[in-house]
């Protein structure tokens, strides 16, 4: 099947889900609005500028291209060239406006960054970051609270044209204003296939009693919650609070029984190239990068389907550069720029035109269904209101012993 | 200075103040901030507000007990083995030491200038279920064929043992060094066996030192978290994952106070305790002479 | 009596020829139970320094795979390791001098002048050291919150001089208290007014306990992560840079990082025993004092 019909099918989906939720999204509108006139006051008294809904934060206004930008990003999320330790594409970039980019690896976890950050973005202060790269559910929350400026969307003609039709409309941003997506991942069955006697083809394989105590699953909620929902056969987009609650208890369930050794963000890669764990939940770009390094790896792409996310690029409040931030956002928009990125990262590239330049120069990467996956399977969890996603976040991490 | 001279009075005072005024600003004064957070309720969507709101203080209790318990039985295993390891070691170089006393020391020493991170992520290392480690327990017998030791309670303990090992060392290497000579000979003259005078000499005389390295084990010991991350499961969460978590991640700060505060208090109770079974004087370091 | 204390005179030594053999056993059993504490505390650091060499394929280094000096060519090659070990020296030299002072002083004061609520000072500055790294770093990100003040180099000076002080105190007051002031009575009997004889006279016999304590609190503030991760903001020091490097791969150059550090210290210590050694051999030579 061609291209184009999977974008389709993808682009009906989110149709379907929007006018669906529309009389829920109402009503989370009006809550959202309750709550953001107690947030906009709170906010007013410590003396910051006002911040709750995408309508209310501020365009970017026009500028001078700067002479430095603060860029920060997880690690391992853009392309180095191993034998000078450089990164291309901000070579490239500084070629072009000359501006030299400060990256700094600092992300490793979207709750973390979050603790870490809240406190300066609430007094609408970047820390100097002039981008940041957050998954979607903490883009969503960094608008609420208004730590993040609107783009400008004229100066980012590339990123109108060329961002893929997936990724180009979800339910907390629909224009793209503050938000624009990085890359997209695959939440994937990676497992060691000399010691699992066979293939994995099904998440509840990582409640096997076989393989106790070498199971790891990752600490993003949604990643595992969803992917554990899916198991169960339930459509994470549809979930109610309590089949995710119930989901939750599965998990802690088998934690404490020792089923699962322990909860990870990117550090699982180390457990599995080791030995020390056998099946786990991780995400596709790393998938690709441990398979190439060891022979005994595999992935699956799980056949209840599996979670898809994607990490936005957002420009903080207070960013002193905003402006050539946004050039930055445009910049790798170019679907020649794209494909270096991708072809290093190997996650999905939200670029149109970059697996064209990249079936020419490298196949197995345009070819590679974790880089360029099939949609049909894969799935979102759902953007549950505030409380409930309070409640289901708490529930989540007492699970996971924190 | 004449000035000084006929202020002789005001001088400590004077000496006192910069590095006092420090501690009071930085100590003393955030400990005032954080016994409000953990008052306040809210949370970051909402705003803080101050309450009295003393429901923090029992419901981390009510939640976090496993976590607490288990920070103090660590905390206490690890002091154990610490005194179990570190005791000889510390005998064997003050007495056995001879000309390599220094060197000696150095060598227990010097590994603590590496990162305190890295020596754990090097355990990690060692102690991985295929490393030669974990083969040859098994081989042996004393680990099953699928056990391992990552990711265990033994694994937590072991590691935070190792870590404060030489803040046992130190101290009980400081006084077992100091005991004159003439002493453990007047000790044999009077006893005759080398046991009594180890338990009758050595030991009394050692304690100052114990009591130190025991206090600067078991405190940072219990508020440990980075090998229970590291080295363990949620199992084996201590207090300390849970407050930076709290924290640093989930921003729910009064929470996160109070359990700052009840670990504190729990500390100090037990300084206090051990405090009036040896003696304040030891606990200060003041000697008395 | 005397048959009674003849006897007691008798076992004990009929005992001690017994217990030759046994005790002969318990020195050596003693020996090798030093000895395999010893590998104990080395053996993370031989792992270390031999990682430093490993040849990773491929981006985790986590494995052994192959020998190679390659890493050590480029110690530096990891982007951000430079900056964040230039950001560790740069608040551990400035969070030592502060310290030290500030510490310096209040022994000084502490050992030296009898004043009131001297035992209430000692217990204040002990209560630092007796509080978990976790509350300490907790509570000053509270204070920091509290006045909206962001975290980032100035939060993580501050905090490690606060912590350094107590460590500092308690060095330099235990070389204080052995300290013999008849010297300083001699220089004041010469002549010397206060302020001389405290230059010229004191601070150079304390300089060794201060030159320890500022050591102590330099590594502790290299060291720290615990109290750091909670006040740096942004800032990167060494310890959180091993942090973050650590969820992803453990580049070699943190090994190498870590081994050169481990090296330097053995050297900077071997030379201050070797100083020592030859401090104490001129003392000997030195003809004593009528």
């Amino acid at each position: 099947m061609s291209k184009s019909s999977d974008w389709d099918i993808e682009r009906a989906l989110d149709a379907m889900q929007a006018s669906g939720l529309s009389r829920r999204t109402l009503l989370k509108r009006t809550g959202a609005g309750a709550l953001s006139l107690g947030l906009v006051g709170f906010l007013a008294a410590c003396g910051d500028d006002d911040g709750g809904g995408t309508s209310e934060a501020q365009v970017i206004p026009k500028a001078e291209i700067s002479e430095t930008l603060t860029f920060a990003n997880w690690p391992l999320y853009i392309d180095i060239d191993e034998e000078t330790n450089q990164r291309p594409t901000l070579q490239k970039f500084q070629r072009e406006y000359g501006t030299r980019v400060k990256y700094v690896e600092e992300i490793n976890d979207n709750v973390e960054f979050f603790g870490k950050v809240r406190q300066q973005y609430e007094q609408g202060n970047s820390g100097g970051r002039d981008l940041h790269v957050v998954t979607d559910w903490l883009a969503a929350r960094m608008d609420r609270l208004g730590y993040v400026q609107r783009f400008d969307k004229e100066e980012m003609p590339n990123a109108v044209r060329n961002i893929e039709d997936a990724v180009a409309s979800p339910d907390f941003d629909p224009e793209r204003e503050i938000s624009m997506p990085w890359q997209s991942g695959q939440v994937l069955l990676i497992y060691r296939s000399d010691r699992t006697g066979g293939e994995l083809t099904s998440i509840n394989d990582l409640f096997d009693p076989k393989f106790k105590g070498r199971v790891t699953m990752l600490t993003e909620m949604r990643d595992t919650v969803g992917s554990v929902l899916l198991g169960e056969g339930i459509d994470p987009e549809d979930a109610t609070k309590d089949q995710a609650l119930a989901a939750i208890e599965k998990v802690e369930k088998a934690s404490r029984d020792g089923q699962i050794r322990r909860f990870t963000g990117n550090e699982y890669t180390r457990d599995i190239a080791r030995g020390d764990s056998v099946a786990i939940l991780g995400w596709s770009g790393d998938a690709v990068q441990l398979i190439a390094d060891n022979e005994n790896i595999a992935y699956s792409q799980p056949e209840e389907g599996f979670m898809i996310f994607t990490d936005s690029m957002q420009i903080p409040v207070g960013a002193p550069n905003a402006f050539t931030a946004q050039k930055m956002i445009d910049f790798v928009y170019q679907p020649e720029i794209q494909a270096a990125i991708t072809e290093y990262v190997n996650y999905v590239p939200p670029v149109k035109g970059a697996r064209e330049i990249l079936q020419d120069r490298s196949p197995e990467v345009a070819e590679n269904e974790l880089i360029f996956p099939d949609l049909a399977q894969a799935h979102n969890f759902k953007t549950f209101s505030e409380d409930e996603e309070a409640e289901i976040e708490a529930a989540f991490q007492r699970a996971i012993g924190a | 200075m004449s000035f000084l001279q006929r202020r002789r009075g005001l001088l400590p005072y004077l000496l006192l103040a910069p590095g006092l005024a420090w501690l009071l600003l930085f100590f003393l004064v955030p400990l005032y901030y954080m016994a409000r957070q953990s008052l306040e309720e809210g949370t970051i969507f909402t705003g803080f507000e101050f309450a009295w709101n003393f429901q923090s203080y029992t419901d981390a209790i009510a939640n976090y007990d496993e976590q607490i318990l288990r920070s103090f039985l660590y905390g206490g295993m690890a002091t154990l083995i610490a005194f179990a390891i570190g005791f000889p070691l510390a005998y064997a170089i003050a007495f056995r030491g001879g000309r390599w006393k220094n060197a000696l020391l150095l060598l227990v020493i010097v590994p603590f200038f590496v990162t305190y991170l890295i020596r754990t992520l090097s355990w990690q290392t060692i102690l991985e279920d295929n490393g030669w480690v974990v083969n040859a327990l098994q081989f042996v017998g004393i680990l099953a064929d699928d056990g391992r030791l990552l990711a265990t309670t033994a694994a937590v303990v072991a590691g935070i043992t190792y870590n404060f090992l030489p803040f046992m060392i130190l101290p009980v290497y400081a006084s077992l060094e100091r005991i004159d000579g003439r002493m453990l000979e007047a000790g044999y003259d009077l006893y005759g066996t080398r046991r009594a005078v180890f338990t009758r000499v050595t030991l009394p005389l050692a304690a100052p030192g114990v009591v130190a390295g025991s206090l600067l084990t078991f405190i940072p010991a219990v508020g440990d978290f980075i090998n229970a991350e590291l080295l363990g499961t949620p199992r084996q969460t201590m207090i300390g994952n849970v407050i930076q978590s709290r924290y640093l991640e989930l921003t729910d700060y009064p929470t996160a106070a109070a359990l700052s505060f009840i670990l504190m208090a729990l500390v100090l109770v037990v300084v206090l305790i051990w405090a009036r079974i040896v003696g304040t004087e030891s606990l200060m370091g003041v000697e008395a002479r | 009596m005397e048959a009674a204390s003849a006897r007691a005179l008798v076992a004990p030594v009929r005992h001690r020829r017994l217990l030759g053999a046994g005790r002969w056993l318990l020195d050596q059993v003693l020996n090798l139970y030093a000895a395999l504490a010893l590998l104990y505390l080395l053996l993370p650091i031989g792992i270390i320094v031999l990682f430093s060499f490993n040849d990773p394929v491929g981006r985790f280094n986590f494995t052994w795979q192959g020998f190679t000096l390659d890493n050590w060519k480029e110690p530096f090659g990891v982007p951000g390791l430079e900056e964040a070990l230039v950001n560790s020296m740069e608040i551990a030299a400035l969070s030592t001098v502060i310290a030290t002072a500030l510490g310096t002083m209040m022994a000084l004061a502490l050992v030296r002048y009898p004043f009131r609520a001297r035992a209430a000072t000692n217990f204040f500055i002990f209560l630092p050291l007796a509080t978990p790294e976790v509350v300490l770093g907790a509570a000053l990100l509270s204070l920091f919150i509290a006045v909206s003040y962001s975290t980032g180099f100035t939060t993580i000076l501050i905090a490690h001089v606060m912590f350094n002080i107590s460590f500092v105190v308690v060095t330099v007051r235990s070389r204080l208290i052995g300290f013999d002031r008849s010297l300083e009575e001699a220089a004041q009997d010469l002549g010397a007014n206060g302020f001389q004889t405290f230059i010229r006279v004191t601070l150079p016999l304390i300089a060794p306990g201060v030159l320890a304590a500022a050591l102590l609190a330099f590594a502790l503030s290299v060291d720290d992560f615990v109290i750091t991760n909670f006040n740096a903001g942004s800032t990167v020091t060494f310890p959180l840079f091993v942090w973050g490097a650590a969820r992803v791969a453990i580049p070699p150059q943190i090994y190498i990082i870590a081994t050169m550090i481990f090296f330097v210290t053995l050297v900077m210590m071997l030379l201050t025993v070797v100083q020592q050694r030859r401090a104490a051999r001129m003392s000997a030579v030195r003809p004593e004092p009528v």
